[in-house]
């Protein structure tokens, strides 16, 4: 029995996760805004890469047609780019909603069509609708995929609200 | 001693499997036995010994090649496309492809290259298109010139260029796709212009450039098949150096990024009269006002789109587009269909009206001066009317094309398009429909092959429902419940004797009657998956061959061997993410499972459930000894013949003991 448990131990140390390859870790957590009682935080969840992002008049009666700055590299062309946001609040779903910013027919930012590999730069307004924000932590999952559903940006947010 | 040396193995076993993993992750992926390779994100410096000398396609981006010269590629003699994005290549050495005879397309993008030799692109004898998109070049005598005669595409775009203008021995003759995308060209003059004259149906992309001016007439006597001047402000400008141009497809739109700039106004498309155009493309622009003479001078066009352009309504008797074929008016503010004054339009074939903001009501006969129109898209319209679409549609006799998709509730009755006799294509997903017992909606439709009813929450119990549908070949009822989780030997399907591709995911199914399907004689392709069945609804397929059979995400445990035959016939199965026995209870099956590997599909995800021991592996890993081995036989035989003689001897012993006993 002993040595069924010295073999486990010599597994566990020598496994990928036990030993600390450093893909565990990940990204480190930024701020996006944090000002008039409201907290932006997120990290990167894509595994290959990190991004940039802030929020310009953070507050929690959010405006409509926000500013954000936005910075990352391109890991796929995107004619086509699609954003899925799901918000989490003490552990349950309040909203799940897909929007489509760059299609063939429409494509709604000048940066559509831009390529695989290209660094990209956006500060401007986006379309968002203006709320209040009621007080507590919310759970934001953010994800920016082209038409095969590959992954352009994924970020885990947390707004704290007081 | 054994539980050390079982442990030993144990280690050994899994410090192997880490082995793997962390080399796997090394690899290229092959796509494509010695011809595609897949390298991307793996930090190589060098190409790596298990690409073959055979390879064609290789996609090698986001590696480390800051070099990169003769050397680099010299044994893959085969390349024709090669993707190098993003590789940190700072110099481009003199005669890096020379053994590239075939290479036709080669991706240079996000590089930030110090230096390109005049012969770094030597050697490939047909180079079709080039990509050099944010490589930090100002000016296009950067790149070496000399072997670009069969260039077809050139992409520039995210620069720093300034100007258009093509260096003076730059090839054009075969020239087809010029993309200058978000660079820093403010101004086009007519020399710039010029120099593209040697290219005949190009393709000219200035997405992205702020144009500021434009020599008039700049583009005079010139011949483009398109050009996209996306995202500029002021379009005055734009026009008056398109005088006296020809354009197949002229993209003037904006972007939610870009300041409002100048409201287009009838003075300003006058100066369009001077310039043929056949498409336009005017994406969300605003306005002034729209008045029956905005565009009078788009006599000769044929496309227009007004995607997004904050339309309320258009004026009646607009004058100039009586030619026009297609037209475009999604992302606008109508409140009701009559409000595009659809008489203005007598030649239209197409119009697509989707995304509507606000709620789209369809009014009565608001296209009835529609004559000609082939396709209408009015999906994602919030459209919701109790009785559709015969007032609708009204007089659209030759409709082919109809997309009502993702809509509000709409009530069908018997013969719902009589008004549209000619549909072959009718799209209704997502809208939920009502129809009453009894009814057949799609009644008369003879010519409708391809209808898309997924997530309608029809009432399949209606044995009608599809009644009059002779020609219908693809019928889409994914996410439509049926009752109680059976469909029946009486239903629906019967009368489709054409369909040829059915699909019934998601309906939640239990069971099919053995004879669901008999009419359905010459489908090719049934997708079931993501429902609750087991093995015994295969028995509804008996009399179908050579299908693509997805049965994918559902209940089957056990096929018995008596519905094999059945499996045998088909073309192509997906058992993926099934209950899956790997018992000898399901023996026939595994054999046969075996033999036709080559039928089944993600095999890689075919797992088995039971036995616990057995469950998550492969089912073509799996190999199962059920019946009597040959020793086994060979014991028993070997015991029976103890057995019998022992029972010779009990039996002479108990005579004997009798006899003594007489």
């Amino acid at each position: 029995m002993n040595s069924f448990a010295a073999a486990l131990l010599v597994w566990i140390l020598t496994s990928p996760s036990g030993s600390g390859h450093g893909r565990g870790e990940g990204w480190p957590i930024h701020m996006a805004c944090s000002s008039g009682g409201l907290e932006v935080f997120y990290q990167s969840c894509d595994p290959l890469q990190d991004f940039g992002l802030s929020i310009d008049q953070c507050s929690k009666q959010i405006q409509p047609y926000i500013n954000i700055r936005f910075g990352i590299i391109l890991r796929e062309d995107i004619r086509k780019l699609f954003l899925d946001i799901a918000l989490v609040a003490k552990g349950s779903s309040i909203l799940n909603f897909s929007y489509p910013i760059c299609e063939e027919d429409q494509p709604k930012f000048s940066f559509c069509g831009r390529r695989k590999g290209e660094q990209i730069y956006y500060a401007g307004p986006v379309n968002n609708l203006g709320f209040e924000v009621p007080p507590g932590k919310y759970h934001v999952l953010l994800e920016l995929y082209n038409e095969n559903r590959a992954t352009v940006a994924c970020a885990n947010a947390t707004i704290i609200c007081s | 001693m054994a539980p050390h040396i079982s442990c030993f193995f144990l280690v050994a076993f899994f410090s192997a499997g880490c082995q793997v993993i962390t080399s796997s992750d090394q690899r290229c992926i092959e796509k494509e036995a010695n011809k595609t390779y897949n390298c991307e994100n793996l930090g190589l410096s060098e190409i790596p010994g298990t690409v073959p000398n055979s390879t064609e396609c290789l996609e090698f981006s986001f590696n480390f090649l800051p070099t990169i010269q003769n050397t680099t590629f010299s044994r893959l003699m085969n390349l024709s496309f090669l993707d190098l994005t993003r590789c940190q290549i700072y110099w481009i050495h003199e005669d890096t492809f020379q053994s590239q005879h075939h290479l036709d397309t080669l991706v240079l993008t996000a590089n930030p290259l110090i230096f390109m030799a005049e012969t770094a692109l030597n050697g490939p004898q047909a180079l079709k298109h080039l990509f050099l998109i944010q490589t930090g070049i100002s000016s296009l005598e950067f790149i070496p010139a000399h072997n670009l005669k069969s260039l077809e595409s050139l992409y520039v775009g995210s620069n720093h260029i300034s100007s258009i203008k093509l260096p003076k021995d730059f090839p054009t003759e075969k020239l087809k796709v010029l993309d200058f995308q978000n660079n820093a060209i403010h101004y086009l003059s007519k020399e710039d212009v010029g120099s593209l004259q040697q290219a005949t149906g190009l393709s000219l992309n200035l997405n992205a450039n702020l144009i500021t001016g434009m020599e008039p007439g700049a583009f005079r006597s010139t011949v483009f098949q398109s050009l996209n001047f996306g995202g500029t402000l002021d379009l005055l400008i734009i026009f008056r150096g398109l005088q006296n141009s020809t354009i197949q497809s002229l993209w003037l739109g904006t972007f939610e990024d870009i300041d409002d700039g100048k409201e287009l106004s009838d003075s300003m498309l006058e100066a369009l009269c001077e310039v043929s155009v056949e498409s336009i493309n005017l994406q969300k622009h605003h306005f002034l006002n729209i008045s029956p003479n905005t565009f009078h001078c788009f006599t000769s066009l044929q496309e227009l789109d007004l995607t997004a352009t904050h339309l309320k309504e258009l004026p009646t008797g607009i004058v100039g587009l009586s030619k026009l074929k297609k037209l475009v008016l999604s992302a606008n503010k109508f409140e009701n269909l009559c409000q595009i004054s659809a008489g203005s339009f007598p030649s239209l074939t197409h119009l697509y009206i989707k995304g509507n903001v606000k709620r789209l009501e369809l009014g009565t006969g608001c296209l009835e001066n529609l004559e000609n129109l082939h396709e209408l898209d009015l999906s994602h319209d919030d459209i919701e009317t109790p009785d559709c679409c015969n007032l609708q549609l009204r007089n659209l006799s030759h409709l082919q094309s109809l997309n009502l998709s993702y809509n509000e509730p709409l009530g069908l009755r018997t013969e719902a398009f009589k008004e549209c006799p000619q549909l072959e294509l009718l799209d209704l997903s997502f809208t939920r429909l009502h129809v009453n017992a009894a009814q057949s909606p799609f009644q008369n439709l003879y010519l409708l092959k391809v209808l898309n009813l997924s997530h309608c929450l029809l009432d399949t119990s209606n044995q009608h429902l599809l009644d009059g549908l002779p020609a219908l070949q693809h019928l889409n009822l994914q996410g439509n419940p049926f009752p109680n989780g059976n469909i029946q030997k009486s239903n629906p399907l019967q009368t489709l004797g054409s369909l040829e591709n059915l699909t019934l995911s998601h309906c939640d199914l239990s069971s099919i009657d053995e004879q669901a399907f008999i009419s359905l004689k010459i489908m090719k392709h049934v997708d079931l998956s993501h429902n609750r069945l087991t093995s015994s609804s295969i028995e509804a397929l008996g009399h179908l061959k050579g299908l693509y059979l997805n049965l994918a995400f559902n209940q089957i445990s056990i096929i018995p061997s008596g519905l094999l035959p059945i499996l045998s016939q088909q073309s192509i199965i997906n058992l993926r993410q099934n209950l899956l026995d790997c018992t000898c209870s399901n023996i026939y099956f595994l054999e046969w499972y075996k033999e036709n590997v080559q039928k089944l599909e993600d095999i890689e995800d075919t797992l088995c459930e039971s036995p616990p021991a057995l469950r998550g592996v492969r089912l073509s890993d799996v190999t199962l000894s059920c019946g009597i081995t040959a020793v086994g036989i060979f014991f028993l035989i070997v015991f029976l013949l103890l057995f019998a003689v022992l029972l010779i001897f009990a039996v002479k012993k108990f005579l004997r003991w009798k006899y003594q006993h007489i």
